[in-house]
């Protein structure tokens, strides 16, 4: 038995690191497939089939100059990414990647989750709100109408999808009744959730892309309104980070909708991690898919779409939901 | 460790409420609420009540305080309060009520007898543990509660609209727009006849 603590740093220091690295591996995926499906290439310069570009990328990130805008709060400026990005990764530290596993060749067992709690799922959702922090700062503190403008419309975003994408989870904890991710995925073993919860499923995934900033949902970067919205004064590794926040929110979203929606690491023949990765995969492959598909809302159609037709779903699969799980 | 992280939550916590009252800044004094908010979090964490925690994140971190910046950050100006625009009633003030509070406090440190930690059972303080009291316990306030909100979303659309009817949908709000759009270029047009009829009649 290792020492409880050590074991989560060193459990942490590693799905941070898997996490990064996968964030850079997608960021080529996306940029390939949306190539793809505009009929170019996309990046096929560095390296084999361009496999270098994410290496190639923060290179020249790097190797910007960190600029602070005139009459910017310089603190606040400077910590905005940071906020975003360790929101984002702590986020992704109660996803599950299975139950139990034994290390080959010793008998050391380690679970494949950090941390399991009682209330998982609400600490994903308060994390979560904590990131929001980040584009808000990051709008104010650039001292700029256009970062402030887009930091603002992006929060009023945010905060309207959150009422639908909570709404909708809640179906999913009542059939399981239960908030941890491991006794969700469990539950599912006969019946994914996601055909019991199939209104459910859909304005949770129609949220979901609206809090992860992505197109058609992505007004925060509506460039023909408010320039690039609460990044625009960033640059060079800072844009980076929030550039980074922002997929990783989007992974951990897509995780998410595995563990409560697909069964989590469950699966035949492969192990879980395996499962869980591939099923976080075909999520950001839709998401993918649709953003080189779709073209941009407009902002009272987001709100419309929100308020007035996702939230009353929301509502109605929860009296459905509650309803079965009371007399079925 | 339970200790360590004890002292570090009690600190934060105490640095930031300084912060909240000795910032200059409005929105960094929000920022500073929002650290201190969290810290508190910590500390309930520390007295297994994770529920709590998450819940006070979630609802005052993620909602309340967002609202605070929100106002900040479109309506604040970005100056900062001088010292001479305090009113010294307002000091006074301040020290008077600080002072009862100290001695609220004091009285009941003193007056209080503190027992050993106490035991918890297993799902106490537990999200299901909380449901069941608010639905049977609580019902009435619950109840109360719920309809104090509603009242406060339906008075939120009331001032958000501003006076206007509620009733108009987009279209007929572009309609409308459109109609007294065609009444003033209606009016331009005969201003500019009765201008041009005016100077050709100065010519005759």
């Amino acid at each position: 038995m290792v020492d409880g603590v050590i074991l989560t740093i060193v459990k942490s220091v590693i799905l941070a690191s898997v996490l990064m690295g996968f964030f850079a591996l997608m960021t080529l995926i996306e940029r390939k497939l949306i190539g793809r499906f505009q009929a170019r290439y996309g990046p096929n310069r560095v390296g084999p089939y361009g496999l270098m570009q994410p290496i190639a990328d923060l290179g020249k990130m790097l190797q910007k100059e960190n600029v602070v805008p005139e009459g910017a709060h310089r603190k606040l400026y400077l910590a905005a990414p940071f906020i975003a990005m360790v929101c984002a990764i702590s986020a992704f530290g109660l996803i599950p990647f299975g139950n139990v596993a034994t290390i080959p060749g010793t008998d050391w067992t380690i679970h494949l989750y950090i941390a399991n709690t009682s209330v998982s799922l609400l600490v994903v959702a308060a994390i979560g709100s904590l990131g929001f922090y980040g584009l808000m700062i990051g709008g104010w503190a650039s001292s700029s109408k256009y970062a402030l403008l887009g930091g603002m419309r992006s929060i009023a975003q945010l905060i309207s999808y959150e009422v639908a994408f909570t709404l909708a989870v809640i179906g999913v904890i009542m059939q399981a009744s239960s908030l941890s991710f491991i006794t969700i995925a469990n539950a599912q073993d006969h019946l994914w959730y996601f055909i019991p919860q199939i209104l459910g499923f859909l304005v949770f995934f129609v949220a979901a892309v609206a809090e992860s900033n992505r197109p058609p949902f992505d007004l925060t970067e509506a460039d023909g309104e408010v320039v690039a919205g609460y990044h625009t004064e960033y640059g060079g590794m800072r844009y980076a980070m929030f550039a980074a926040a922002e997929f990783i929110n989007a992974i951990t979203l897509s995780a998410l909708g595995a563990v409560l929606f697909f069964g989590g690491p469950s699966g035949p023949i492969l192990p879980g991690p395996i499962w869980m990765l591939l099923k976080i995969g075909g999520f950001l492959f839709v998401l993918i898919w649709i953003r080189a598909t779709l073209p941009r809302v407009r902002f009272d159609q987001l709100m419309k779409l929100g308020w007035k037709v996702l939230l009353p779903v929301a509502t109605l699969n929860l009296l459905l939901t509650a309803a079965v799980v009371v007399y079925g | 460790m339970d200790l360590v992280v004890f002292f570090l939550a009690a600190l934060a916590a105490i640095a930031t409420a300084v912060a909240v009252v000795a910032q200059k800044n409005p929105f960094v004094s929000a920022l500073a609420l929002l650290g201190n908010l969290v810290a508190l979090a910590v500390l309930m964490l520390l007295l297994e009540a994770q529920f709590v925690a998450v819940a006070q994140i979630i609802v005052y971190a993620g909602a309340v305080m967002v609202m605070f910046l929100f106002v900040i950050a479109y309506v604040g100006p970005r100056g900062e309060v001088g010292p001479g625009e305090r009113k010294p009633w307002q000091i006074w003030l301040a020290i008077l009520a600080a002072a009862l509070i100290a001695i609220e406090v004091v009285a009941v440190v003193y007056g209080a007898t503190f027992s050993d930690w106490a035991e918890i059972s297993g799902d106490y303080g537990s999200p299901a543990a909380i449901g069941k009291s608010l639905v049977t316990n609580y019902l009435l306030a619950f109840e109360i509660v719920s309809v104090v909100l509603f009242m406060g979303a339906v008075a939120g659309v009331i001032f958000g609209s501003g006076g206007r009817p509620l009733r108009l949908s987009n279209d007929e709000v572009l309609a409308k727009e459109a109609a007294s759009a065609e009444q003033r270029r209606r009016e331009d047009s005969r201003a500019v006849l009765d201008a041009a009829r005016d100077s050709m009649g100065g010519d005759r």
